[in-house]
């Protein structure tokens, strides 16, 4: 329940993350921001530098070293075939945000147009593109990224696109209500008294009204992004091996749970988890700090 | 008369930040059995601080020294659960904002019987029937089928009714009311003062009513208290105050609310001081006009050698300054060239907006027919849902409409896009908000650069040029073009407006409440800058209040429209002087009047039947 | 404002029905080869297209799809011998007890941490819990579940890592039923708890900040009061609506947790159908499970509107 929950409920107005700033005052508005930030960086670093600078070939199989815990050799230990985790967990890594961030970035370009076209454009046109954003988003979101990854071939470009696709209409709705919000606020109707066009509102004012929360809801989305390929690569239908990715080795890990290899799950997870903190962190630090201009 | 509730050197402080302020100090008051006490002040003064300490539901951290005494019991002794005895059965309280006053989503019914179940128990029944009781006495029509209703199923006026019952479920001894009236229509308004009046009357009780509003309380006070900065400044008799203020506070207050007829409004300089930073001596000598050095020294002590006990150190004479209360000569208006002609102008709404829904079209505009000189300020009046913002849209061609409107001559509706861009650009508007109005994410400078650069100038330094000599005509620091909307006060934000209107080079304004939102000595300094703009640039202005007073101090002519209509229309002083209308009299009798010093202002001459609520 | 609610549910089937057919012939080879694999004979494939109809034009095969649909049939589900219903069913049933025991669990958590939240803001109780559902929130489910079955299945051994009862049992009672629902409970509830009791206690929060409560307090009412008989009511509000939105997935179930814990329920057969390529099942599930989801949220508006007396007036 709680996955539909996170990568659906996250984007729509009103939900969790959109309020959580006011709640989470425990730390200052400041600090959740730079906190968030610093993680972020981290998290970046990890899977685009990293893996570069580590020198390790995540593929090369030592099975005298099958299964061993943390030691000088292997930072992180090794998993059942005697690869290096360290190197498994970097190269995961890579191969996760590379997938994640341009579909987010992907899911945020289509809800942002078809967000702002039903916002502004004729009354009709609003209708039409709700009706099927509304019939489109009371269906199982996870159900049909499931569904659909077991039929088509899983490559980076088919994940990015089904990813992509699965997340834009939680913003689209975001930005629609947004949109329908903001143009009828006062500076709005006078600055159209002043004669100037739709096109230019649209550009000069609600643009910079609602980037605060296009923003907010990037971070978030992001986050979101990399948690669901996580998740559908643990249940084996995101990255392929022999490409690994977060997901992936951990459900390796728990494979084999009988044996207790905490080293081959505590990594990836706690990973995953900063990745997820950090997109939530910066998000909130973010709302907190302009939440109060709009 | 026996005193009903005593203040016995009353101070508050409450926790600010790291330390204490103090926000109210030594409040000696006191309020007599069957009499009204007006508490007057600005927001900030410490009125309402003063109000809940009476019920102790101050926020936590606050610090009371002194006494209160009901009757014979003195409160600040009482520990939480004696307090709670009180509350609602020997004290009863009214707030303002009665929709968010009470429980959306209990019926009125529960919760006028929680007031009386509280402290007399019994069954559900009984409370019943006194629920229904108290409904009937506070004036609700259909009292036993509207036990049953939410509160947002009333209207404003009734939800007050509502509050007000409530608050003598248990028969109080004292009433305190905050603010009942704020946000209310002005005949409304004043039919809620007479219940309150009447309830006092009838059930001997003492009334606190609070408020920032001295015409609110003109009629039905008995006694008067004003508060400046967390102290009294002068207090006595309602006779005794408004026939001759002894204060320069009070006698400046009084001149700035805008009266029917007045000629000239005063504006008070300067801003309340913050409880932190109090000066000295009189807390009102830094925009006292008639300030010695002394008065910023020495705290000023009663004076008693009046009517009223006035604290300070130089207290008015008589007549001080008879040129506030001096009354306009209102001729007809002279004759102007109709720039704006408006004809058969009715606008329908498809779907109900609001709260209550309706379930077919009605008019919001029907048959409007009115036209608008050139260099004139046509005033607009009406309470809520008569039509008037509307017509104001209508005009500035925000909404669809049927009818014709012409400016100059040439009807909007037979223009193509372009031409209506251009024509729209010659009539411009200031909004109620001034907040609302203004880009909270734009810099100033920028806002106001926006309408010069669409009528064509260009260039940084040209553009930054006009920017500050506009600022410089709304009397405003050019420096402040670098702020936001958000860093900026109500009064400084509505200039802001202004300026951004003048700024495309209109010829005529529409005005909608713009100074509804503001309070009482900012009102002031903006109709008199609407005022001077007018006269030097040529302007017109079709000004849309609720506010007859307000109305009348700017306008040439007056339209007064209810459900959609025009009742009537005249000069100004016609309108004031001989309304034709019974509606436009009512709506005149309940506007604050002018009354000249050293006379007995006049009784209620008759009882207002006012519009269907 | 039924029916359009209705329509809007109406809708979605159809979307969902169509998208599920488009996206099943999309695929390379079609649908027969999707059920009978990659390595299919061309003869098996041809016979497959007769039997499937599939040498139709497409459009008549969409309104056959429709036809069976409003007979019962799932999809393809006639293919198979296995009856596609009760297996389905069984299925169902163990996620229907998995998700409700946690809603429930996580209800009352959630209005207790809530009310605390709420209550107590600003001050230290408000902040470590505001601070352990920042935390949790981050934290992604199945790693969540894989620590738990680390801890209390592995390390200390005192829980079941998998299933739904201990095989070895001839006759399971409640008490190994229990036994196993512990640890996927506990794994949902905490990850749901998070957002749940950070809506109410935000709920109740706003509420206690409005100006009802202080008029009730100028009545004489005294705080407890106060905060069951007036706040509780207006904080609830939200509340309902977020677990009306959570209703569906009673039904539905959710693949990861039940995956990390081999819990046999609609969830975890669906996975298992999309890692084998069991096309037939796995369109029945997610025609079914997108049909419950619709339902399910339209059950949840209606009872939202019949709560809240100011809905009932739009």
């Amino acid at each position: 329940m709680s996955d539909q929950l996170m990568t659906e409920a996250i984007a729509q107005p009103g939900m969790p993350s959109a309020r959580m700033g006011r709640l989470f005052d425990w730390a200052s508005d400041r600090s959740t921001l730079i906190i968030g930030l610093t993680l972020s960086a981290l998290v970046l670093f990890l899977g685009f530098v990293a893996p570069f600078i580590y020198p390790v070939d995540p593929f090369a199989i030592h099975p005298n070293h099958a299964l061993e815990g943390p030691s000088r050799m292997f930072p992180l230990g090794t998993d059942e075939l005697g690869r290096d985790e360290l190197a498994l967990l970097l190269s995961g890594g890579l191969a996760t945000l590379i997938v994640s961030l341009p579909s987010a970035v992907l899911a945020f370009v289509v809800g942002v147009a078809y967000g702002l076209a039903s916002g502004l454009g004729p009354v009709w046109l609003d209708r039409l593109l709700m009706r099927l954003l509304d019939a489109v988003l009371a269906l199982p979101s996870l159900i049909i990224l499931l569904f659909f990854a077991s039929l088509v071939s899983l490559t980076n470009t088919s994940l990015i696109l089904l990813l992509g696709f699965i997340a834009w209409p939680s913003l689209a709705r975001l930005v629609r209500n947004e949109t329908m919000a903001q143009k009828g606020r006062d500076f709005v109707l006078a600055t159209e008294q002043l004669g100037a066009s739709r096109f230019y509102i649209a550009r000069v004012h609600l643009l910079r009204v609602m980037a605060p929360i296009l923003v907010v809801n990037g971070t978030f989305m992001v986050g979101d992004a990399i948690f669901a390929l996580s998740a559908l690569s643990f249940l084996g239908l995101g990255v392929q091996p022999p490409q690994v990715s977060w997901g992936s080795l951990l459900e390796t890990g728990l494979d084999i749970i009988a044996l207790d290899p905490w080293w081959m799950i505590l990594p990836p997870g706690i990973v995953v988890f900063a990745a997820l903190l950090a997109a939530s962190l910066t998000g909130q630090g973010l709302l907190l700090r302009w939440g109060n201009r709009r | 008369m026996s005193a009903m509730l005593r203040l016995e050197n009353l101070s508050v402080s409450l926790t600010r930040g790291r330390g204490n302020v103090a926000i109210l100090d030594e409040l000696n008051l006191s309020v007599n059995r069957g009499e009204m006490l007006a508490l007057v002040g600005e927001s900030g003064s410490g009125k309402t601080i003063a109000a809940l300490s009476v019920m102790r539901l101050l926020p936590k951290g606050a610090k009371i020294s002194g006494h209160i005494w009901l009757e014979d019991d003195d409160l600040t002794l009482k520990d939480e659960a004696g307090m709670r005895k009180v509350r609602g059965r020997d004290v009863g309280m009214v707030f303002q904002n009665p929709l968010a006053a009470l429980n959306p989503s209990r019926t009125v019914s529960l919760q006028i019987e929680e007031a009386w179940r509280i402290h007399n128990g019994g069954s559900q029944k009984v409370a019943r029937g006194r629920a229904l009781e108290l409904l009937g006495e506070v004036g609700i029509p259909n009292p036993a089928g509207r036990l049953d209703d939410y509160p947002h199923q009333f209207s404003g006026g009734m939800r007050q009714r509502v509050m007000i019952a409530m608050s003598l479920a248990c028969s109080p001894k004292l009433l305190i009311a905050d603010e009942p009236t704020t946000g209310l229509d002005p005949l409304v308004a004043r039919q809620i003062m007479a219940l309150i009046a009447r309830l006092r009357r009838e059930h001997d009780m003492g009334v606190l009513f609070v408020t920032h509003d001295l015409s609110v309380v003109e009629e039905h006070a008995d006694a008067i208290h004003v508060l400046y900065a967390g102290r009294s400044v002068e207090w006595g008799t309602a006779r005794g105050f408004f026939g001759h203020p002894r204060h320069p506070y009070s006698e400046a207050l009084l001149g700035s609310v805008a009266r029917v007829g007045q000629a000239r409004l005063q504006n008070i300089p300067g801003n309340l001081p913050e409880p932190e930073s109090r000066p000295q001596g009189c807390r009102f000598a830094p925009r006292c006009d008639y300030r010695q050095p002394e008065c910023e020294v020495l705290l000023p002590p009663p004076d008693t050698n009046g009517a009223t006990a006035a604290a300070c150190l130089f207290p008015l004479p008589v007549n001080a300054r008879p040129d506030i209360f001096a009354m306009v000569e209102q001729g007809p208006s002279a004759f102007r060239k109709p720039q704006l002609e408006i004809t058969h102008l009715v606008v329908n709404y498809a779907s109900g907006g609001g709260l209550f829904s309706r379930a077919k079209p009605f008019k919001a505009l029907n048959d409007i027919t009115l036209s608008l000189g050139q260099g004139e300020c046509l005033g607009v009046v009406g309470e809520s849902g008569s039509g008037k913002s509307t017509f104001g849209r209508a005009v500035l061609q925000m909404i669809g409409y049927e009818g014709s409107i012409s400016l100059d001559g040439k009807d909007f509706s037979k223009l193509g896009r372009p031409g209506r861009r251009v024509q729209r650009r010659r009539i411009q508007v200031v909004f109620q908000d001034p907040r609302e109005s203004l880009n909270p994410r734009m810099r100033i400078k920028d806002i106001i650069a926006e309408p010069i650069r669409m009528i064509g100038a260009a260039g940084k330094a040209p553009v930054a040029q006009q920017v500050a000599n506009l600022l410089g005509r709304v009397g405003l620091n050019p420096e402040i073009g670098e702020l936001l909307p958000g860093d900026v006060s109500g009064g400084q934000a509505q200039r802001i407006a202004i300026a951004r209107a003048l700024a495309a080079e209109p010829e005529i304004i529409v005005l909608d409440e713009p100074t509804s939102a503001l309070d009482v000595s900012t009102q002031a300094m903006l109709l008199n800058l609407l005022k001077d703009l007018a006269i030097e640039g040529g302007l017109s202005y079709i000004l849309i209040s609720h506010d007859f007073a307000v109305v009348s101090y700017m306008a040439d002519r007056i339209v007064v429209l209810n459900a959609g209509r025009v009742v009537e229309v005249n000069d100004a002083g016609s309108i004031i002087t001989a309304p034709q209308n019974d509606y436009t009299k009512a709506l005149v009798d309940a506007a604050p009047q002018l009354r000249a010093p050293n006379r007995e202002y006049p009784l209620p001459t008759q009882n207002v039947t006012g519009s269907a609520i | 404002m039924i029916g359009t609610r209705l329509g809007s549910s109406l809708l979605s089937i159809v979307i969902l029905v169509t998208l599920v057919f488009f996206m099943v012939h999309l695929t390379p080879g079609g649908p027969a080869y999707s059920i009978l694999g990659q390595k299919a004979t061309a003869a098996s494939v041809a016979e497959v297209n007769a039997r499937l109809g599939l040498n139709v034009p497409i459009w008549q095969q969409y309104f056959v799809w429709w036809w069976h649909l409003l007979h019962g049939q799932l999809g393809y589900s006639y293919l198979i011998s296995r009856p596609v219903g009760s297996l389905l069913w069984q299925y169902e049933v163990n996620t229907l007890v998995f998700y409700t025991v946690s809603i429930v669990v996580s209800t009352v958590l959630s209005v207790v941490l809530g009310l605390i939240q709420g209550v107590y803001y600003g001050r230290w109780p408000a902040k470590l819990i505001g601070a352990f559902q920042l935390g949790f929130y981050a934290l992604p489910p199945f790693f969540v579940a894989a620590m738990l079955v680390l801890w209390f299945a592995v390390g200390l051994k005192i829980l079941p890592a998998n299933g739904i009862v201990d095989l070895r049992e001839a006759n399971p009672g409640i008490g190994s039923y229990a036994a196993h629902l512990v640890l996927p409970v506990t794994t949902v509830t905490l990850l749901t708890v998070c957002s749940l009791s950070r809506y109410f206690g935000e709920a109740v929060h706003e509420e206690l900040g409005k100006d009802y409560v202080r008029t009730a307090a100028a009545k004489g009412v005294a705080f407890p009061t106060i905060l069951v008989r007036h706040v509780m009511r207006n904080a609830l509000r939200p509340l309902v609506t977020i677990l009306g939105l959570s209703f569906p997935y009673i039904f539905t179930g959710g693949v990861i947790v039940e995956s990390v814990f081999n819990y046999p329920g609609l969830g975890w057969l669906m996975w298992r159908s999309a890692l084998s390529q069991d096309y037939p099942i796995l369109i029945a599930i997610v025609l079914i499970i997108g049909i419950l989801t619709v339902l399910g949220n339209l059950l949840a508006d209606l009872v939202n509107g019949l709560l809240d007396p100011r809905a009932s007036y739009e």
